[in-house]
């Protein structure tokens, strides 16, 4: 089992505390709690190879939040299951009491279209026309899949957060392009 | 105070807003107020020319006629006559004059006339006034002036008068005997003493129809009761006339001391029931000249109460149609805090205006109208003044035209204020109806039915209110067809006076016909504005625009032609109700011109908006939002 | 059905040098400034742009229901823009079916009696057109609201109804102006579901939007602004880093 990091893929902080959740009621294998990652991901389970999960794991027994052992079965390799400790414990309810939000990206594209048009760098309109080329890639990719999930999946759900945020992000890029459209003209 | 003055600032407003609206509701309820107008100055119309003809020709209270009295060889019968001139009450009397029928020939008529005979001096009773020529002679006869006008003599033509040649001495009027063609003297019978003996009567021996031939030698009746003139000549020519046994009969002219006595006169002096004596009051005599005014006025009153329900119907669509259209002002009114109260109270005093102006221009296009109507028949003398405009006629006919517009409106505005305001201001009209088994059949049809049937059924009330209109116009042509058929049917030989209802009945027709095509207009505009967003969206699903147009068309036609239907039905009815003779269907060809002339007036007048609203792509009605 | 006319061949809709004018002098609006489009067969089309953009005057002269001031519009290989109120509304029964945003059912007409309504415009009998609408009705998952009126279903159901409908002759083309303009997101949700459940069948599909959700759906997206088009996009399936978009990546 290799203890890399993975090189690209999940924000490694995301999966140790939905792992350390996971594990709060009962004691579990590695493969129960990639299997129920998967079912809430649905297709954004795709990147989470089979390595993810064991590899946080390791890390948090090294960090004394989880303990392992080692369970024979007679027909198969021993498998570990891990069980929460205290101070593992203690993470999790931190981690539902915590409500900082992630941030999305307004402050620091603005902060690109003012200094693109006042060092005169690149026109401010074609970087938000490309940038809404993207966003809209993005939402469409996002509304198929979650035209592909079953209705009343939880997938289905953190697709609907997905495209509601772009939609968003297009509405306001769209006032993005009528602002920088306006300087212009004057 | 500040809030009627809202009231009238939006009431105002809105009408100015749509002058063509208001236009329409004072034509609908300005011919209804006309109508009424005319009807009730006509009431009364012929008492005054009466009296004035009673007055110049010392009219008789009673006239007291006796037939055969030859024939039945009984002398006590002639005695009886004679009698009645010393009877208590009488003030003075003239006869008993001989009088026979003789057969009139003139200008190609043919037709019988009483002849009377008469001395060269005047009578004290029953002088007849002459308005031409002179008075009786030998050879010269002098004509009753209703008669003269019918057949179309004047003094000094020749005529032929039971095969002998007379020269028309003079024409004259009389207040002793009913106009042409209904002069009736013994056998004939009429009025009050008519009806005592129908009453108290003992069985007659002589059986003796009210009108018809009497029992004379069957193959030459002495008397033949019918329509007939009046004629006066010498007591001679008289008697000479008189050639067969039992055509000659004798009349006598009687002034009481009280004229209003004289029914109680005429009751306590029917003889038996064989005797062939008949008294007649004046009162009769009134009525008989009255007939024509009252038949005029009856008709018109008729008419004013359909013209009314026609604006009824008419302004009830309006309201209906407007509502739909205005529902989302209605909507901002209340959401700018108007309350359901003002919303209506708005509605009410635009229509309550309409109807004030419509009360006016009714009363005085009515008063305008009505002396031509009220000329007064031939046979009497004196200008009929039609009624004066009193304050009863002016209150009714007011009355009418706010009742029409309150009624019309109430309801729609009492809904329209109650409608929620959030519905209102969406701009959502009131649902359609459905009839499930009439969508069902018209999925048979060809597509023009099937469109023009669901149109028609969605708005059942809009039907109803356009079948109601028809079916009031249909009932009053068709009754007046009806009317006019029967009066033709028993038409006098000449010029019949009593044609002259068929000028009113025109008078009323065309204002039905004119009041209708309103209401259709109305109806029409309606459904219309209504069907436009459904008509572009049937154009959308594959609906050819000569099929949007037929089916529009269809819309209306098809109740249309309902209303007419049962509006030949309801016609013959009323000319059956208010007419006392047997009634007559008006021939074949005038129904189905009545009914074919509905469907066409109603198809014209949906066809120019039905096209209209087809050439216009169909895209404008279904945008939702602006280009 | 008659379908003399109608080539099978080419694009399914072609436009040339299309203008729309309203109004004059001052006034003069441009609804449509010069729009060159070509949509082939199956294809799914989607036409973005804010309101007032002129996606619904591009829409209603595509499917025939205005006329342009300028310009050619093809339909199915045939010139439209020229023909007269009656041709075109014999197009529009074979080759084009209407979604709405505003649904435009009739109100007294049961869904099953609306589905029905533009077969028996066409002559369809009867009976078959009640067929016809059944079938419809349950592939847009509605079989068992089919005598329900339009006021007794929810607004997601109305306008698979009102899909269920424009399908109705078979048409050569769908073309849908907002079809969640009025909707809430898990009624969009159903409509979309269904819209591309048409697009995977291989239907002929144009929807003007403005909601970057439905034009999602397209293999083509073209964004108007002022009367013209000012970009197209090429939508194609699988792109995107969804979990990156999650806020899982990062």
């Amino acid at each position: 089992m290799p203890d890399e990091e993975p090189s690209s893929g999940y924000q490694l902080r995301v999966v140790q505390e939905v792992v350390l959740a996971l594990l709060a009621k009962e004691a579990s294998h590695g493969y129960q709690l990639r299997a129920r990652l998967q079912l809430a991901l649905g297709p954004l389970a795709e990147a989470l190879n089979a390595g993810h999960v064991y590899v946080t794991l390791n890390r948090l027994e090294r960090a004394g939040l989880v303990t392992s052992k080692r369970v024979g079965q007679t027909d198969r390799p021993d498998r570990k299951v891990y069980e929460l400790t205290d101070p593992g414990r203690e993470r999790v309810v931190e981690w539902l009491d915590d409500t900082s939000w992630p941030k999305p990206a307004p402050a620091e594209f603005h902060l690109k279209l003012v200094a693109a048009a006042a060092a005169g760098l690149s026109d401010p309109e074609r970087l938000v026309d490309t940038q809404r080329h993207v966003v809209l890639a993005g939402l469409a990719s996002a509304q198929r899949a979650a035209l592909g999930e079953p209705a009343g999946s939880a997938a289905a759900l953190l697709l609907e957060g997905v495209v509601l945020r772009l939609q968003a992000d297009l509405h306001w890029l769209d006032a993005c392009a009528r602002y920088w459209t306006s300087r212009k003209e004057h | 105070m500040g809030r009627i003055l809202l009231i009238c600032r939006l009431a105002l407003r809105d009408l100015r807003r749509r002058p063509g609206e208001a236009a329409l509701l004072l034509l609908a309820t300005t011919a209804a107020t006309a109508t009424l107008t005319i009807a009730l100055a006509l009431n009364g119309v012929t008492g005054q020319p009466f009296q004035s003809t009673r007055a110049a020709t010392a009219g008789p209270d009673v006239v007291a006629s006796l037939a055969w009295p030859g024939q039945s060889e009984d002398p006590a019968d002639l005695a009886g006559l004679e009698a009645l001139a010393s009877a208590p009450g009488v003030a003075a009397h003239s006869g008993p004059y001989p009088y026979t029928q003789a057969v009139v020939e003139a200008n190609g008529v043919t037709v019988r006339a009483w002849t009377q005979g008469r001395g060269a001096e005047a009578a004290a009773v029953d002088q007849p006034a002459l308005v031409e020529g002179g008075w009786v002679a030998d050879g010269g006869a002098v004509l009753e002036a209703s008669f003269a006008q019918a057949i179309g003599v004047d003094a000094g033509d020749a005529i032929t008068l039971g095969g002998r040649s007379f020269r028309v001495a003079g024409v004259a009027v009389t207040a002793a005997a009913d106009p042409y063609p209904k002069v009736c003297l013994a056998p004939c019978w009429f009025g009050v003493g008519a009806e005592s003996r129908a009453e108290n009567g003992p069985p007659r021996t002589r059986p003796r129809p009210e009108r018809g031939p009497p029992s004379g030698p069957p193959e030459e009746p002495s008397f033949w009761i019918g329509q007939g003139g009046l004629v006066w000549v010498t007591e001679a020519d008289a008697r000479g006339l008189a050639t067969r046994p039992g055509s000659l009969a004798y009349v006598m002219n009687l002034k009481l001391t009280d004229p209003a006595a004289a029914p109680a006169f005429v009751r306590a002096h029917m003889p038996e029931a064989e005797s062939m004596l008949f008294p007649v009051a004046w009162q009769d005599i009134l009525y008989g000249h009255a007939r024509v005014a009252e038949w005029k006025q009856t008709a018109l009153l008729g008419g004013s109460w359909m013209l009314g329900l026609l604006a009824l119907a008419s302004i009830a669509v309006l309201v209906g149609g407007r509502m739909a259209d205005q529902l989302r002002r209605v909507g901002l009114l209340k959401a700018v805090g108007g309350t359901p109260g003002l919303v209506a109270a708005v509605l009410l005093a635009q229509h309550l205006a309409v109807a004030l102006v419509a009360a006016a221009a009714g009363l005085l296009a009515g008063r305008l109208v009505a002396p031509l109507l009220a000329e007064p028949g031939i046979g009497l003398i004196g200008r009929a003044d039609p009624g004066p405009l009193t304050l009863p006629v002016a209150g009714l006919v007011t009355a009418l035209a706010l009742g029409v517009a309150g009624v019309a409106t109430f309801l729609p505005a009492v809904r329209a204020a109650r409608t929620s305001t959030v519905r209102a201001l969406a701009d959502l009209p009131r649902p359609p109806r459905r009839a499930g088994w009439l969508i069902a059949v018209s999925a048979r049809l060809p597509v023009p039915l099937l469109l023009g049937l669901r149109w028609a059924a969605r708005r059942p009330r809009r039907a109803v209110l356009g079948v109601a209109a028809i079916a009031v116009t249909v009932t009053g042509i068709v009754a007046a067809l009806a009317t006019d058929a029967r009066r033709y049917a028993e038409k006098a030989p000449g010029d019949d006076p009593r044609t002259a209802l068929g000028q009113v009945l025109s008078l009323v027709v065309v204002m039905l016909v004119a009041q209708a095509v309103v209401n259709a207009v109305c109806v029409i505009w309606a459904a219309t504005l209504e069907a436009r967003r459904s008509s572009a969206l049937a154009r959308a699903l594959g609906a050819t625009p000569g099929q949007i147009s037929a089916g529009l068309s269809a819309a209306q036609v098809l109740p249309a032609l309902g209303g007419a239907l049962l509006g030949i039905a309801g016609g013959i009815g009323l000319a059956e109700i208010l007419d006392d003779d047997p009634v007559a269907v008006p021939p074949l060809w005038q129904l189905l011109a009545v009914v074919l002339g509905c469907v066409v007036v109603i198809a014209g007048l949906t066809a120019v908006p039905a096209r209209l609203n087809a050439r216009r792509p169909a895209g404008e009605a279904l945008r939702t939002e602006p280009a | 059905m008659p379908s003399e006319s109608l080539s099978s061949l080419g694009p399914a809709l072609r436009t040339h040098g299309l203008r729309m004018r309203y109004g004059q002098g001052t006034g003069l609006v441009n609804a449509l400034d010069g729009v060159e489009l070509e949509v082939a067969r199956g294809e799914t089309l989607a036409v973005m742009g804010p309101s007032g953009s002129g996606k619904s005057t591009l829409l209603h002269l595509l499917g025939g229901l205005e006329r342009p001031s300028e310009g050619e519009v093809w339909l199915a290989g045939r010139r439209i823009d020229g023909l007269g109120e009656k041709a075109l509304a014999r197009l529009r029964r074979q080759a084009v079916g209407f979604v709405f945003q505003a649904f435009h059912l009739m109100d007294e007409l049961t869904a099953e009696e609306n589905v029905e309504l533009p077969a028996l415009l066409a002559g369809m009998s009867p009976r078959a057109a009640r067929r016809r609408a059944g079938e419809l009705l349950d592939r847009v998952g509605l079989a068992g609201r089919a005598g329900h009126l339009p006021s007794a279903l929810s607004g997601g159901e109305r306008q698979r109804v009102a899909v269920a409908r424009a399908l109705s002759n078979e048409p050569l083309v769908v073309l849908a102006d907002e079809p969640t303009g009025n909707l809430d997101s898990a009624a969009t949700a159903d409509v979309l579901r269904l819209l591309d459940s048409l697009r995977e069948t291989g239907q002929t599909l144009v929807i003007v939007t403005h909601d970057a959700r439905v034009a999602a759906i397209a293999d083509r997206l073209i964004s108007m602004r002022d009367g013209s088009f000012v970009e197209e996009t090429r939508l194609t399936r699988g792109g995107g880093r969804l979990s990156e978009l999650a806020g899982l990546e990062g």
